[in-house]
């Protein structure tokens, strides 16, 4: 196929494995066209599967977006981009709450993915120490992986929750409203950033531990001969030559921030304090499933598929991008 | 107490690829520890709340004196359904994972060793759905599955998983990594193309089989969305959604709430013991490779 700018990273591998398979038999070559059909059939289950559950919804939440639906799905009247104006505030009427929604979205993705970025690459630098036992401290730093959102929002929540004197102290030790951070406009929406901070870690160092692992030794052990002090050797080989894995981790912490339902779900299970933590995810969870307008909700997925398809093309520009150094 | 106060002190002690001298280990094994103790601090919250009886004033630490561990066998008599939503999340869990790796293989055999025209296309297609996030997809999917009358049912809960982007990927890659002159000997000898798929080319892809297995068992198990949308009576819940009810519900005594808590969670930390290596594997991939 044509070389072109828009060749995007897989497609460039897929024509290079193509390339060194060229060696291939006359006989082989003779079987293309028969191959096609077996292909096919091997493919049949996934693509039959995709098309019915991913590609044909997909385009039918576009369209549902452009229409008004009643209670039961069926498509009423057409009704152009007027839910996209709604939901993006152009259409006049001076309400903003979905425009906020997107906002809270951001604040909640500004406040998980820094600090979990920190918190992650301050655990990997220390597991990443050959030490007695360190494998029982890298499984612990770890396990947060396995822990499901809901569990933790349940565990969370009773964390959270001022009735327990366990935690009691805590409260008022940061002087914090007694009725319960959850409740209150200021800390809820932090409140359930900290909780997501925390189950996201294993996850984040997972990822930042590999990174590190993945730098060679030779780079320390100059390092050392140079005499470089811990802080330099962090701050002018690991940082530099981990910063590809850590633009991987904020996009993808950053689309999983915004992805973010089960914990909004269960710890607050409405708009939250003067709709404080009305993010977008739950914004489309009320229109659809609790007020039934698939149209409108539609909508706000459409919304959010584009925002996220801005940071997964960033993402696989720097996956491009680091093919490229190495 | 915030995890984020380690950071700015432990870089010095570690970069010495000399002999680290027994102080600076000793701080290092302190810091590792004062870590590990903040991260567990929710685990040990919820078990240390669940051996406490019936309290509503619980302290953060139990009485070891006085030890209630009824609360865990309670828990299954208090909620007589917490059995069958276990049962549901390995059902569905198991469904979805051995789904995936027959769709998967399948379709990477297709891709990585048959040769036909439009290849890149079908590739395309197939890496394509890791574009399109869930939410984009759930309301037609949801309204198929209600017109379906698939709701409170398995097929409802397996089937939109059952093939998977990053399987097909992740396989397709393994397999590429196989010599074609195995495929090429074993086609000449008259081996058909499925017998060379299961007999030769699965058994040597076992790592990246594990990898998938555990990825998708993982994920499935702990979905919440959904589950939440799709199931409407209480047998038909998985534990995610069972749990979460379980806290709104009447019972709301915090040593069962825990207690079905950390029930619901110990398949997922027992895989994350036995599997690690093919999680981190899993989670990786594509992360830190070039």
């Amino acid at each position: 196929m044509a070389k072109s700018k828009s060749e995007s990273p897989a497609m460039k591998l897929a024509t290079a494995q193509e390339a060194v398979g060229a060696r291939v038999t006359v006989a082989a070559r003779a079987g293309v066209r028969k191959e096609l059909w077996l292909a096919l059939l091997y493919m049949a289950p996934a693509l039959l599967l995709f098309l019915a559950f991913t590609y044909v919804p997909f385009f039918r939440s576009i369209w549902l977006s452009l229409n008004v639906t009643d209670p039961t799905g069926e498509i009423s009247r057409f009704n152009g981009i007027d839910y996209y104006a709604r939901v993006l505030n152009l259409d006049g009427s001076g309400r903003s709450e979905y425009l906020k929604s997107i906002l809270t979205t951001v604040y909640f993705s500004l406040m998980v993915v820094p600090a979990g970025i920190v918190v992650a690459v301050a655990l990997a630098v220390m597991a990443a120490v050959k030490l007695r036992g360190i494998s029982l401290f890298r499984t612990i730093f770890t396990s947060t992986v396995a822990i499901s959102v809901a569990s933790a929002s349940v565990i969370w929540a009773l964390i959270y929750n001022p009735g327990i004197k366990m935690t009691a102290w805590l409260v008022d030790l940061l002087g914090l409203k007694t009725q319960g951070v959850l409740l209150d406009p200021a800390t809820a929406l932090p409140a359930v950033a900290f909780m997501t901070i925390w189950s996201n870690l294993g996850f984040n160092f997972i990822i930042v531990l590999a990174g590190i692992q993945a730098i060679p030794q030779d780079f320390y052990d100059s390092s050392r001969i140079d005499g470089a002090s811990g802080w330099t050797t962090f701050r002018y080989i690991t940082l530099p030559l981990l910063t590809p894995t850590l633009m991987f981790l904020v996009i993808i912490t950053t689309i999983n921030a915004f992805q973010a339902f089960t914990q909004f779900n269960v710890l607050i299970a409405n708009e939250g304090p003067n709709g404080s933590t009305n993010v977008m995810v739950f914004s489309l969870f009320n229109a659809f499933f609790i007020n039934n307008r698939y149209g409108f909700a539609s909508a706000i997925a459409v919304v959010l598929f584009v925002v996220l398809l801005v940071l997964s093309l960033v993402q696989f520009k720097l996956i491009e991008r680091r093919v490229h150094y190495q | 107490m915030s995890v984020q106060t380690y950071a700015s002190t432990t870089q010095p002690a570690i970069f010495k690829r000399s002999p680290m001298d027994t102080v600076k280990k000793a701080v290092l094994y302190i810091l590792l520890s004062a870590a590990a103790l903040a991260l567990l601090f929710p685990l040990i919250f919820s078990l240390s709340l669940s051996l406490q009886g019936p309290t509503l004033a619980p302290n953060l630490v139990p009485d070891f004196s006085n030890l209630d561990w009824d609360a865990f066998p309670r828990a299954f008599r208090q909620a007589p359904l917490l059995g069958r939503w276990i049962l549901n999340s390995f059902v569905v869990s198991i469904a979805v994972t051995l789904g995936q790796l027959i769709t998967s293989a399948l379709a990477a055999y297709a891709l990585s060793n048959l040769r036909f025209k439009g290849k890149n296309l079908f590739f395309f297609l197939f890496l394509g759905t890791l574009m399109i996030p869930f939410e984009a997809t759930l309301i037609p999917n949801y309204l198929t599955i209600v017109g379906l009358n698939w709701k409170d049912s398995y097929l409802g809960l397996v089937t939109p998983f059952l093939a998977s982007g990053f399987g097909i990927f992740l396989l397709r890659q393994y397999f590429l990594t196989i010599p074609r002159e195995l495929y090429e000997a074993a086609i000449l000898d008259g081996c058909g193309h499925f017998r060379y798929l299961w007999s030769i080319l699965l058994p040597l892809s076992r790592p990246a089989l594990g990898t998938l297995a555990v990825y998708a068992f993982l994920n499935t198990y702990n979905q919440y969305y959904w589950p939440l949308l799709v199931t409407d009576s209480p047998e038909w819940r998985t534990t995610q959604v069972g749990i979460t009810a379980f806290k709104s519900s009447e019972v709301t005594l915090y040593n069962m709430q825990m207690a079905g808590t950390l029930i619901v969670m110990i398949p997922t930390l027992v895989l994350l013991v036995i599997g690690q290596k093919q999680l981190v594997q899993g989670l990786t991939s594509g992360a830190v490779k070039g």
